[in-house]
């Protein structure tokens, strides 16, 4: 079992990745938000772009861990990995709630609307469906195993459908009216980059140690459980 | 050879026992009717009116007669003990998986075949010339739904909520069997030429063979418990 290495291993290290992820955002939103140039067609609105950009590239990479995580429990049946999966899927659901709701703020005042269903925003609002389904599910299954198992599933066939979803929108939107916005081909200003660069690294570090921190607990929370369990047994012995 | 009368055993047994009671085909159908009715309240029905809305109608209405249908499959295979039997079965679980969407996937188009006269007859459509196009479109995206529908059924049959939990897992994935089958019919209600919908067949047909490979592949992992 990798678990009783892995989480010293985790306990030990997580505070350089917080520490490391708080440094990198802040030195990202003083440049994103004081030093570097306005967008000359959005204005100052374009600043948004740092938050929401890492939000919406963070709950994909949250996506994939909890993909690979469940690839793996399905594989090597190793409980901490379904707890990283878990723990995986609930950051992902936060980030992915922090990217529609801060793509949604930025929506307004550069294409006129709250929303609308161009491919990003709808895979987006489908991969949060998909993640509370998820959790649901999680919750109405008692037994560990199975919870871990058909959790692992559900997040798999997710995973493929999601890029399907995005190109059966894609094509679905292109029928009826232009992409809303389409960043192919878009070039950016060295001054934006790099607050961009530092705001996604942040993120990915935040999302790492938030990982770490979770994946302990869910871990503990499995580990007392299986100790209540024997002291029961024990007792009715 | 074991491994197709396994898959054809299970799907015959499915049909037998529906021809016999007639539970879930008359549920599913009935609710229908029930779905189109309300529908026929909800919107003008004037012609022009009903060419925009009516693939959208039909679609919802066979979304939820898969929910209604699809999502008790495993429960009588639970009910009866099945499950420990298909688990001590000697070949790859996913026979059983292919048997019981093969079922599940005849259920769901004799019962769509039988309510397209009816949105004919209570909405004036002419689609009768059309019959064989959207019965192709019926059929890959039916294949979509019950691919689906079978592994979730199999996955939420023995939990709490299982009702709630169904539909909630199987709505937000199937949004692309959703757009391709809603897009496609319009084209034909529209009477456009084929090639300008074909794209969308060609989007069911792909997520028909991903997910009926994939829900093969990991059906054995959901009988394990």
């Amino acid at each position: 079992m990798l678990s009783t290495r892995f989480i010293g291993w985790l306990r030990r290290y997580e505070k350089w990745f917080g520490i490391a992820a708080v440094i990198l955002m802040v030195i990202g939103l003083y440049t994103g938000l004081v030093t570097s140039s306005a967008d000359y067609y959005q204005g100052e609105v374009v600043r948004i772009m740092y938050v929401h950009v890492p939000f919406a590239q963070t709950a994909m990479f949250a996506y994939s861990t909890l993909f690979f995580c469940s690839i793996w429990y399905l594989w090597k049946r190793d409980p901490i990995v379904d707890n990283a999966a878990h723990a995986a899927a609930g950051i992902a659901l936060f980030f992915t709630a922090g990217g529609l709701l801060t793509g949604s703020i930025w929506g307004k005042p550069t294409w006129n609307t709250w929303w609308t269903w161009d491919p990003r925003l709808t895979s987006f609002a489908i991969l949060f469906l998909t993640l509370v389904g998820y959790l649901m599910l999680r919750t109405f299954l008692d037994d560990k195993e199975k919870r871990a198992t058909f959790g692992a599933i559900l997040a798999i066939i997710g995973f493929i459908d999601l890029p399907i979803v995005h190109f059966s929108v894609e094509w679905w939107r292109s029928l009826h009216q232009p992409l809303s916005v389409s960043t192919r081909g878009v070039s950016i200003a060295a001054d934006m980059a790099l607050p961009l660069s530092l705001m996604s690294i942040g993120f990915t570090l935040l999302f790492t140690y938030m990982l770490m921190v979770r994946t302990q607990m869910l871990y503990l929370e499995y580990l007392l459980e299986a100790k209540q369990g024997r002291l029961m047994s024990e007792e009715r012995l | 050879m074991q491994f197709f009368s396994v898959i054809r055993w299970i799907a015959w047994k499915d049909l037998l026992s529906e021809y016999r009671n007639r539970e879930n085909i008359s549920s599913m159908f009935f609710f229908a009717i029930n779905v189109i009715l309300i529908f026929s309240f909800s919107f003008s029905l004037d012609p022009e009116t009903i060419k925009e809305i009516m693939p959208g109608i039909i679609w919802v209405a066979f979304g939820f007669t898969a929910i209604i249908g699809l999502g008790k499959s495993f429960l009588v295979e639970v009910n009866n003990d099945c499950m420990e039997y298909f688990q001590m079965l000697p070949i790859p679980k996913g026979a059983i998986y292919l048997g019981k969407f093969l079922g599940n996937f005849l259920f769901m188009l004799s019962v769509e075949i039988v309510l397209f006269p009816l949105f004919v007859l209570f909405f004036n459509l002419d689609i009768l010339d059309q019959f064989l196009k959207l019965l192709l479109i019926s059929t890959v995206a039916t294949i979509g739904l019950s691919a689906l529908g079978t592994l979730f059924s199999a996955l939420t049959v023995q939990i709490r909520a299982r009702e709630v939990m169904f539909p909630i897992l199987l709505l937000p994935l199937s949004v692309p069997i959703f757009i391709g089958a809603v897009e496609a019919t319009r084209g034909i209600l529209s009477g456009d030429a084929f090639a300008l919908y074909r794209h969308w067949i060609e989007l069911l047909v792909v997520f028909d063979v991903i997910f009926v490979v994939v829900s093969f592949w990991i059906f054995e992992f959901i009988l394990d418990y």
